[in-house]
């Protein structure tokens, strides 16, 4: 709780660690602003465990700097690092009551006694388990251990709070309670939360920004919104999300930027692709702005229609999901339901010929190589 | 087991007194093996060496039911005797201490690095010199310990020592290096067992809420492995109390412990001197055991239950 002014929480520079011959994690850099639920997200072994041990101090640095509210702290043990973590299988202690278990950390502070007291009480409230103060960790079910285990690295007022998928553990309903709550924890205290999860909607729902993570290295960071919507590679717009991907190369249709498609029809795109996504590219668009009709879409917007045939229509409780196959590629489109629309014409769309189009303005032109691109490039600061 | 039977008559339906007390022994009778193995194995022959032990000897060695104190007030004006009976505590609690310490090393790598299937195997390869006979382990001491015995030679060879040492075996260092080798694996097996179930993250725990690694040991691992820590000083130190061969064997003269006092009392047909001391022993441990148990808190049950 010092005050570093302006510096970031954390920050990792050029962070390499290797075990052995393996690199689990190659020329890492982020900054995490003070107050930022930060959710570092990828596919298992991608090294987001490996991240989170650093920044808590279990394993040390190949090389590299960490920094803590600007301090390097390389060096520093973990009982000496102002960041307190919750683990992913909450790791309490099962001789000690619930409350014993929260004011541990502060007995190890060596804190007056009424001042533990109180905090103990104040993170049990927090949590909602001040009824369960005397009871055993063995005596509790598995959404209430994640709460004391909270409670416990909370009541330490970190600076930052390290979540290694805390929410792993717990069936979905109790997974989507807890979302909630620990949004509203995080809000409540204030203390910078850096959160592992490979669930993608988990990420969304809940981070203030996003590093998306692939085999050692960070592929983008930015705000849910900017990762969702502007992927930079195939892999991050796959992980995140559904997508359509159409193959071509990029071209010019002489009025802006545009796409060549595979099967020689010229689209226009949003923007330019500013050179990053050298290589094989593919045109991007999600499957709830592509739309599908018999007839011509409606509406004022300068859409690219093209032609297809729907192979599949699955209804799926709110809303149904059409694939159609274009000589362009697959395409899925999603239709909510409500308004006016029955899903009877949906269905009569099976085998059928349609058209489907989407705004050029909701489509983006990503790199299409798998993994191991052009890390180089691909590696952005805060603002990806 | 006991309690569930009883609950269960007491629900059944009314009947005569007479049907009920039959009913009642035959729910007795399946404890009737264990009572009779406990009376008459344990109970009796105990309340017979304590009668012995206050009774004494003729001049023809025949116990003769005369009672007397004077079986204890010898062992205890007895300097020697005494002197034994304190050797004996002080040599098993060195022991205790050592073989603690070494096995709890042993079990510690194990449960916390080797995978589980190699810890199995390690521990099978300490316990198994122990299929071999007891006497034969001691005599190999016998030969290592020696004057011309491998110890020796390697000092010499190293010339670390110029001719060979005699004060390696036949005295209390022989005794206390054979009692360590002869414990640790029952202290290893039973501390590999709690340590085995312990989730060692929870080191990791406390070291991020800020304990120092020795603090974190203290205050998580250790009030969590307390009742195998107990376990583990019972089965080294009580047997330790009965051991007679290591210390005839490579103690040498003075190396006697109170086991051998005790046989030779019945080796010289002084059985209610025997008595006295095999009581004194029996009592004792009573007390440690007793002491013992207060240490296995309530926690601990907790914990295991
Ligand atoms: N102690 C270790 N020794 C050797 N390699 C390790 C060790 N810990 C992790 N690794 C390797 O480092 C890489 C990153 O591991 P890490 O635990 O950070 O993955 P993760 O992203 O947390 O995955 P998950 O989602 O499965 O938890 C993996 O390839 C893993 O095999
Ligand atoms: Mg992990």
């Amino acid at each position: 709780m010092t005050g570093a002014g302006t510096a970031p929480a954390i920050e990792l520079i050029n962070v390499t660690k290797r075990y052995g011959e393996a690199v689990a994690l190659d020329r890492v850099s982020l900054q995490i602003e003070s107050g930022e639920f930060f959710c570092l997200l990828g596919p298992s072994g991608c090294g987001k465990t490996t991240t989170l041990n650093l920044i808590g101090g279990f394993i040390p640095l190949t090389s590299g700097e960490l920094r803590i509210e600007g301090q390097r702290v390389n060096d520093l043990p973990p009982h000496q690092r102002d960041v307190n973590t919750v683990f992913q299988n909450y790791a309490l202690f099962p001789h000690m009551s619930v409350a014993d278990n929260v004011a541990f950390g502060l007995r190890m502070e060596s804190l007056p006694d009424d001042e533990i007291g109180r905090r103990v009480g104040e993170y049990l409230e927090l949590v909602g388990l001040s009824e369960y103060r005397d009871r055993y960790p063995g005596q509790l079910s598995g959404g209430q251990a994640q709460r004391v285990a909270l409670a416990r690295a909370l009541a330490k007022r970190p600076t930052v709070l390290l979540l290694d998928e805390p929410l792993g553990a717990l069936d979905l309903k109790l997974r989507k309670q807890m979302q909630v709550e620990l949004a509203r924890i995080h809000r409540q205290v204030g203390t910078t939360f850096v959160f592992v999860t490979h669930d993608q909607e988990e990420a969304l729902s809940m981070a203030t920004r996003i590093a998306v993570m692939a085999g050692g290295h960070v592929r983008q960071i930015g705000t849910p919104r900017e990762i969702y919507l502007g992927p930079v590679d195939r892999f991050v717009a796959d992980f995140i999300g559904e997508s359509n991907f159409l193959d071509g190369r990029v071209a010019s249709n002489g009025q802006g930027p545009a796409f060549q498609l595979s099967n020689g029809t010229v689209v226009p795109i949003p923007t330019e692709p500013d050179g990053t996504q050298n290589g094989r590219v593919a045109l991007m668009i999600r499957p709830e702005s592509v739309g599908v009709g018999r007839g011509a879409p409606g509406g004022m917007t300068p859409n690219v229609v093209i032609d297809g045939r729907a192979t599949n229509v699955a209804f799926m409780g709110n809303h149904t999901r059409i694939t159609v196959q274009t000589d362009a590629g697959i395409l899925v489109a999603l239709r909510f339901h409500g308004e006016s629309d029955e899903q009877a014409v949906e269905e009569e769309m099976l085998d059928q010929e349609v058209h489907v189009w989407w705004d050029p303005r909701e489509s983006t032109v990503v790199t299409a190589d798998d993994l191991r691109g052009s890390e180089e490039e691909l590696r952005g600061g805060p603002e990806g | 087991m006991a309690s569930e039977i009883v609950g269960g008559a007491a629900l059944a339906p009314p009947t005569a007194i007479g049907v009920r007390r039959g009913a009642r022994l035959r729910q007795l009778a399946p404890f009737l093996p264990a009572a009779v193995i406990i009376v008459g194995l344990f109970l009796v022959p105990l309340a017979l060496m304590f009668a012995f032990s206050f009774w004494s000897t003729d001049e023809n060695l025949d116990v003769i039911p005369v009672w007397t104190l004077e079986n204890y007030q010898n062992f205890f004006t007895n300097p020697t005797y005494v002197r034994t009976l304190f050797k004996t505590m002080v040599i098993g609690t060195g022991v205790t201490i050592v073989c603690l310490a070494v096995a709890f090393a042993v079990a510690y790598f194990l449960a916390r690095y080797v995978s589980r299937q190699w810890a199995r195997i390690a521990l099978l390869v300490i316990i198994v010199p122990f299929w071999t006979s007891y006497l034969l382990r001691v005599y190999s001491w016998q030969a290592i310990l020696g004057e011309r015995g491998a110890l020796n030679q390697v000092l010499v060879g190293l010339g670390i020592i110029d001719e060979p040492s005699l004060l390696f075996v036949y005295n209390d260092f022989g005794t206390f290096i054979v009692l360590v080798y002869l414990y640790i694996p029952f202290a290893a097996l039973v501390l590999y067992a709690s340590l085995e179930r312990f989730d060692f993250t929870q080191l990791t725990a406390a070291q991020d809420l800020g304990a120092s690694p020795i603090r974190a040991f203290r205050h998580v691992l250790l009030p969590q492995i307390r009742p195998g820590l107990i376990t583990a000083c019972i089965f080294v130190f009580i047997p330790i109390l009965g051991e007679f061969l290591t210390p005839s064997m490579v103690g040498g003269a003075q190396g006697l412990l109170i086991a051998n006092l005790l046989a030779n009392f019945f080796k010289n047909a002084l059985i209610p001197e025997g008595a006295a001391v095999g009581f004194l022993i029996a009592a004792f441990v009573t007390v440690l055991l007793i002491v013992f148990r207060r240490y296995l808190r309530i926690e601990d049950v907790v914990v295991r239950g």
